[in-house]
């Protein structure tokens, strides 16, 4: 016991030893290069360097601190954003900055280029400036509300990174470049990218120290901390602009960063500092540190492999198995007010009427996409007998309500189990896990045909509920760790996505239009399984939503009236999984429906678990056939991905939904 | 799929009997008009750009190609007729607008493999590979444009057009100054990164055929590059080719860069910046690169 005392991790000492690490890392590094003595000269003098010198001076040098640099702003905002949000989830990036920063360099590079002459930097933060006043207008009518706040974010995110694959599709060869930006890649060639960051963190920095204890009340309960005489609203305005203002400034010079943000600041709690000031001196440091060491690992250890490992990305799927590791280990904070699983919406008087009206629209938009189009001679509208082209239409529509319909589904039970609005297939990682096995295979095995795709994903999505399970089997399948684990695995897929896209290979665009949601691949009889497997775990879902009601009331309540906590949950769970591995082998990862709809459903009135199933699924289903068929015709011969086209057709409707609120 | 297929066949079937006996009626008429309209040439939809540019140089040009825009700007020669038809993105290329052109035939690369079960329901898919690594690129270019030029029933016109570019690259050669230093074909993804081009890749072949050296040293992927930061081309004693385009904005920040200077500094000569190539093109991008760097390394200025 004693012993294991003494090797107790502090923050401290786990920032003291990754400064050790670092420093002998850079000083053997710099050894290599030039000698030490030369190597250090070398940062300062610019003058009448040698090749080698130079290369120390604009790459080596710039690179070592905007490290630094990046490291410690993400984890700060990181620490701020946690904190106001009250979610161990939230990151740097929950509020849409890097998505709206990175569409406003896609625009620019397409529209206006001149701009980016003038300054990259200034366009990155503009455009994440935007989302964010975007998030914040959405959420303004309920002060800001971390609920509220969590729900605008994750929508402007989705809605904003739909439409920036969609520009990916369709000027892949343009915007090649940003895709090493959204990456994350540390390299430098100057000192402007320092100097442009270090006074903007500075000053963030001290921002930070002032609203130390204003924020710190943000801990108690709204009530509480209202009878403090505090405005909520403006505290939150303050901790959050100052959270995306340090993110934007860090993502518009060194692009997309993960992990750091989102770890760091769980790290130093997991190690023992409680109040928010240790919180966030020990985060920033540790997110410095643990960014420059691993920059230098990475720097010292991919010498010899040929092309480019951007360091954010290798950083975000290094971390993903440390971030598994630490989730069961992780302290989560009892003493928070739970949040609500959805946004608060009223409850429609006669929900079997809504519902009913949400079957006769599913039919007319179904007919809809079978018999109106455009070919080679413009519309026409088909007659019902014609097979020579419903050959190819039939599929796709049948798969994308099937898909719909499971993703929806499986979109209610883990935000009712799981209470958390941010809760998603995409989000549980079973979606993630496929992806990036599906996404190796396309890479690795030359010419793969469908078959092969199809058991490899299965084989990936299999995998990641082994993770799911495994790793939380201990805590009873709690489900914030649960979600906990999921992120780690989706953010594993998001950094692999980056780093095969960063690398420019052409069969990037195979990968983009896969995994943005596509019935493109579809053929009958598989579509004709999915409309089955839909139905089938469809009806499976109606016994257990008594369960559903009971057991976002909480564990007590739940087990006060007979429900085995691990039990049904691991049911619940087993069941998601299925709903999403299904529908992701057809449809892709990133269709976010599952998302959306469930909340959708609940906007619309559907309130208690078995309406709100049959609801989510009716929407689901006619999102996803409308989706599909608007994505066909838009841009006709060009299609755009049935996902895409959901998000965005769902994001508007949702964005909306929440203003009104 | 057997619910499917039944029809589909049939139905397609049929449709190509009646489309053959009406090309058997016509093509018996025009035997008897012009003997000379014998050749009719098949009418060919491809995915694939390198693909498209070959056709349009055998003077068959393709009746479909995916992205026919993109096309334009970034492969640019042979240009397209602009009876051509679009058939959307490369990777999901419009089926319903494909099966109503109904083709002849359909020809694509290796990365379009897992379309083929889908495309071989509108019309035969013929698969044509190109840089697998480890053979010899021009090697594998004229296999290329032989097969491609034999599947469209033009194998003269193949022989026509190998001949004519090798002629016109040993031209070139000749023309070439003394002692060119190695070169470093580079291409800005931006301001601090280059896909930087070695073997494996259109632009080494034609180095290779000029007698010129490449000073890559490192490795490169299957599509011929390599992704680096430009800290990576310091001290190769090298003259750098820049291929444009250069993405938006960079040029103006290559100006403040430090490193940057230094390496134009260290250049054997005045960076050479040509117009953009088809970096995966076959024997018409070879030659126009070929056409461009050497006027670039006769101009006066770049001794």
């Amino acid at each position: 016991m004693l012993a294991r005392a003494s090797f107790r991790l502090t923050p401290g000492l786990a920032c003291v030893l990754l400064c050790l690490a670092l420093v002998a890392l850079a000083a053997t590094s710099l050894n290599a290069e030039t000698g030490l003595a030369t190597g250090l000269q070398a940062l300062f003098g610019d003058a009448n360097l040698t090749m080698d010198a130079l290369v120390l001076h604009f790459s080596w040098w710039p690179r070592l601190v905007m490290s630094l640099l990046a490291g410690g702003g993400l984890a700060l905002a990181g620490v701020l954003m946690q904190q106001v949000l009250r979610n161990p989830l939230a990151a740097p990036t929950t509020l849409g900055v890097a998505s709206g920063a990175n569409l406003a360099l896609m625009v620019a590079t397409l529209l206006a280029p001149g701009l980016l002459g003038w300054g990259r930097e200034w366009v990155a933060l503009l455009g994440g400036g935007l989302s964010m006043a975007l998030v914040f207008s959405l959420a303004w009518r309920r002060g800001l509300a971390p609920v509220i706040v969590v729900l605008g974010g994750l929508v402007v995110n989705l809605y904003l990174g739909a439409l920036g694959i969609v520009l990916l599709l369709f000027h892949q060869e343009e915007l090649k470049g940003l895709l090493i930006w959204g990456a994350g890649s540390l390299a430098q060639n100057d000192w402007g990218g320092v100097t442009f960051l270090a006074p903007r963190l500075l000053v963030g920095a001290l921002v930070a120290w002032l609203l130390l204890r204003p924020l710190a009340v943000l801990e108690l309960d709204d009530a509480s901390a209202r009878s403090l005489g505090v405005s909520l609203r403006a505290l939150r305005l303050a901790g959050l602009g100052l959270a995306v203002f340090l993110t934007g400034c860090v993502v518009s010079v060194v692009g997309v960063i993960g992990f750091i943000g989102l770890a760091a600041p769980n790290i130093v709690r997991l190690a023992g500092a409680r109040r928010l000031g240790q919180r966030l001196v020990w985060s920033t440091l540790l997110g410095a540190l643990l960014l420059a060491t691993t920059d230098q690992l990475l720097q010292r250890f991919t010498g010899q492999v040929s092309g480019l490992i951007p360091t954010g990305a290798v950083t975000a799927a290094l971390g993903a198995p440390l971030l598994i590791w630490l989730i069961p280990r992780l302290r989560l904070r009892g003493d928070q007010p739970p949040g609500s699983a959805t946004a608060p919406a009223g409850r429609h008087p006669a929900p079997g009427r809504l519902a009913a009206g949400l079957v006769l629209a599913l039919a007319i938009v179904t007919v809809a996409a079978l018999l109106a189009g455009q070919t080679a001679g413009g519309w026409s509208w088909l007659s019902p007998g014609n097979w020579d082209v419903l050959q190819w239409r039939l599929p796709r529509v049948l798969a994308s309500a099937g898909c719909g319909v499971m993703l929806a589904l499986a979109g209610t039970l883990i935000q009712r189990v799981t209470a958390n609005p941010m809760a998603s297939p995409e989000v549980l990682g079973i979606s993630g896990g496929s992806a990036i096995a599906l996404i190796l295979a396309i890479f690795l095995l030359p010419s793969p045909n469908n078959l092969t795709l199809v058991g490899v994903g299965t084989l990936g999505a299999m995998a990641s509920l082994a993770i799911l399970i495994i790793f939380n089997g201990r805590s009873g399948l709690l489900p914030e760790r649960l979600l906990l684990t999921g992120v780690a695995i989706t953010a594993a897929f998001d950094a692999v996505r980056a780093i095969v896209l960063a690398g420019g290979d052409p069969r990037g665009q195979q990968v983009i239009a896969w995994l943005s949601g596509s019935t493109y691949y579809v053929d009958l009889t598989s579509a004709l399984i999915v409309v089955a497997l839909a139905l089938a775990l469809g009806l499976l879902t109606g016994p257990l939503a008594r369960w559903l009601d009971i057991l976002p009331l909480g564990a007590s309540t739940s087990r006060a009236l007979g429900i085995g906590l691990k039990r049904s949950r691991l049911l619940l769970l087993l069941l998601v999984a299925l709903l999403t591995a299904a529908a992701t082998l057809v449809v892709g990862p990133l269709s976010f429906v599952g998302l959306l709809a469930p909340h959708l459903a609940r906007l619309l009135g559907f309130s208690r678990a078995s309406m709100h199933l049959l609801g989510a699924a009716l929407v689901g289903a006619l999102l996803m056939v409308l989706a599909d068929w608007v994505g066909r015709q838009l841009l006709f011969p060009q299609e755009i991905p049935a996902g895409i086209v959901a998000s965005l057709l769902g994001g508007a409707y949702f964005m909306w939904g929440l203003r009104k609120l | 799929m057997l619910l499917s297929f039944g029809p589909v066949l049939r139905s397609t079937a049929y449709r190509r009997a009646t489309l053959r006996g009406l090309a058997v009626s016509l093509l018996l008429g025009c035997l008897i008009v012009a003997p000379t309209a014998l050749a009719a040439s098949p009418r060919i939809a491809t995915l694939d750009w390198t693909l498209a540019e070959t056709l349009q140089a055998l003077g068959t040009p393709p009746t479909a190609v995916a992205q026919v825009d993109a096309y334009h700007d970034w492969v640019g020669e042979p240009h397209l007729p602009d009876t051509v038809a679009d058939l959307g993105l490369r990777t999901q290329p419009n089926l319903e607008l494909l099966a109503d052109l109904d083709p002849d035939q359909i020809l694509i690369s290796p990365m379009f493999a897992n379309l083929r079960p889908r495309l071989s329901r509108i019309a035969p898919v013929k698969n044509f590979t190109l840089y697998t690594p480890g053979r010899d690129t021009w090697q594998e270019m004229r296999e290329l444009t032989r097969s491609v030029a034999d599947q469209v029933d033009r194998s003269q016109a193949g022989e026509r057009l190998i001949a004519s570019t090798e002629t016109r690259i040993a031209e070139l050669r000749d023309r070439l100054p003394e002692q060119v230093p190695p070169l470093l074909v580079i291409q800005f993804m931006d301001a601090r990164h280059v896909r930087v081009f070695g073997d494996n890749g259109l632009y080494q072949a034609v180095l290779e055929r000029l007698g010129l050296d490449n000073a890559w040293p490192g490795e490169t992927n299957a599509w011929g590059f390599s992704l680096v930061g430009i800290e990576a081309l310091a001290n190769l004693d090298a003259r750098l080719v820049v291929v444009e385009p250069y993405p938006a904005g960079v040029r103006e920040t290559l100006d403040r860069s430090g490193l940057w200077q230094g390496l134009i500094q260290e250049s054997r000569g005045e960076p050479l910046v040509l117009p953009p190539v088809w970096s995966f093109g076959a024997l018409p991008s070879a030659q126009r690169f070929a056409e461009q760097l050497t006027a670039a390394l006769e101009a006066p200025h770049a001794r």
